[in-house]
């Protein structure tokens, strides 16, 4: 359990994110405050449930979280103008009357029934939900690849560069003006009444959503080497990655660092003398997908794909091309050269992984980890010491705060 | 203005993380503000850490890897210590993750 003070610190920051995004949410377009307390309300709930902060919270002033937000819209009843979930723009472009005659039709079923192929969380219910401004767009088909729900959101930080656009059919008004996004151009207008779910299963067809989605959830993991999204991706679902020792890579695999963890890289090093071992022997390595939470999916299908494609004499030292990935080299090297030489010979390749995977094997609780930043480190002889400033740690259960930490520890 | 990203990864940083995604998977939230928010989340962490937090820490233990890439010191202790004024903790195996605290001040 959080002590008080730690209890009282995490809910002033999450007083402070809301209070400053705030505007975002209000203004132009944003979703509105209901999504911003529903927001905080979540957010407070996990923490009590994480046991990181001490309910109840008491406030004294700005908006009352409660805990147990209804999250979703009711499906069953008909659209209407919220005003939370509206953007400025449905109401501008689409009077109210059209709309709901046609509305219910696709709404329940057909509306979202590609999504659930597509979206990798196929709640068509909730998936439903988000904007009525979205149906609205399915209806007048409104070619933004699929409805402005998570997938081509996602992709939408790159291609749209804003908010979920909406653009009407050829002869209807739009006062809202956007620059058509790549995915608007591609498509041809289409009638109203017909074929709604088919455009719709067109245009999410070539975009691969798992990546990208899971892409997000990479970058949330906190380790950022680039700073590109999912644009990089040429094929859906790939991500290409190179290791530079002693596999030959083909030119057009460049590193896209949407996984970015050290990790992965290492599997991409294993998994390619893996591949070249092949031409010799079947070298079984150990090394997998050290997944994060958010890693999980994402890393062991990309693997597949890998060797599916890739197909280099594993004899071929190649320059990195990234910096960020040498720190993998080393261990790659290590095992090209025992490859070449014996396959018999102990490969010794669980020796740095042991602990590792006895860390992955147990329950998350147990991770003790600290987060901070460091002044100096330095080390004399096998004596190291560290000075650490305004750090988190999360030890034996319990999160504790530190403003400086001095470490000295033993190698 | 950068922001470590490193504080994501703590419990509060998890809960925020886990919320927005659930709430840009029901199409509630766009990930361009998800991404705000996290963004807002970072710099309000940080500061919060440098203004309301007071407390000291020492550590001891033994070093078992260390790490040293991106600027980013990495090490895993094992018997490792923890002494504060208010609490001692003993673990047996923690991980540390710092990031150099100059590059937020650049």
């Amino acid at each position: 359990m959080a002590s008080s003070t730690t209890s009282n610190v995490y809910i002033h920051v999450i007083e402070d994110v809301i209070n400053k995004v705030r505007e975002e949410f209000i203004n132009n377009g944003g979703p509105g405050e209901s999504v911003l307390t529903e927001l905080q309300g979540l957010w407070e709930m996990k923490m009590m449930q994480a046991g990181a902060i001490l309910g109840p919270i008491e406030r004294s002033s700005a908006p009352k979280a409660t805990p147990g937000v209804t999250p979703v819209h009711d499906l069953n009843v008909p659209y209407e103008g919220t005003e939370e979930y509206e953007t400025p723009t449905a109401d501008m472009l689409f009077p109210p009357t059209p709309l709901q005659t046609p509305m219910p039709t696709p709404l329940p079923g057909m509306a979202q029934t590609p999504l659930p192929g597509n979206a990798q969380t196929p709640l068509p219910g909730t998936a439903q939900t988000p904007l009525p401004g979205t149906a609205d767009s399915s209806l007048y088909n409104i070619p933004t690849g699929g409805t402005p729900i998570t997938p081509n959101e996602y992709s939408s930080v790159n291609d749209s560069g804003g908010a979920p656009e909406v653009k009407p059919g050829p002869g209807r008004p739009s006062p809202y003006m956007q620059p058509p996004s790549p995915w608007l151009n591609q498509r041809p207008p289409l009638d109203v009444n017909v074929a709604y779910v088919e455009g719709r299963e067109e245009g999410e067809r070539g975009a691969s959503h798992q990546p990208m989605t899971q892409d997000f959830f990479m970058m949330s993991a906190g380790k950022r080497k680039r700073d590109e999204f999912a644009s990089q991706y040429p094929n859906g679902g790939y991500i290409p990655q190179q290791d530079g020792a002693g596999d030959t890579i083909s030119n057009e695999l460049k590193v896209g660092q949407g996984s970015n963890t050290q990790h992965n890289t290492t599997i991409a090093g294993a998994e390619m003398s893996l591949q070249g071992g092949r031409a010799v022997s079947r070298i079984s390595q150990l090394d997998g997908p050290i997944p994060d939470p958010y890693d999980d999916v994402l890393s062991t299908p990309n693997i597949y794909n890998y060797q599916g494609v890739v197909n280099e004499d594993y004899n071929i030292v190649n320059t990195p091309a990234p910096n960020d990935i040498q720190a993998a080299t080393p261990a790659a090297v290590t095992q090209n050269d025992t490859v070449d030489d014996d396959e018999d010979e102990p490969l010794n390749e669980d020796d740095d992984d042991e602990l590792d995977d006895v860390d992955q094997g147990e329950d998350l609780n147990t991770t003790h980890l600290v987060l901070a930043q460091f002044d100096k480190v330095t080390r004399t002889k096998s004596r190291w010491k560290c000075t650490l400033k305004d750090g988190i740690m999360r030890i034996n259960n319990k999160d504790i705060l530190f403003n400086k930490a001095t470490g000295e520890f033993e190698f | 203005m950068a922001t470590f990203e490193l504080y994501r990864r703590s419990t509060i940083g998890m809960c925020l993380t886990e919320t927005l995604d659930e709430m840009v998977s029901n199409g509630i939230l766009s990930p361009e503000l998800a991404i705000q928010v996290l963004v807002q989340f970072d710099k309000s962490m940080t500061e919060a850490l440098e203004s309301q937090v007071k407390s000291k820490v020492s550590i001891k233990g033994h070093l078992h890897t260390y790490r040293f890439c991106d600027n980013v010191w990495t090490f895993i202790l094992q018997d490792a210590q923890f002494k504060s004024d208010e609490c001692q903790e003993t673990v047996s195996r923690v991980k540390i993750v710092a990031c150099d605290s100059k590059l937020l001040t650049q």
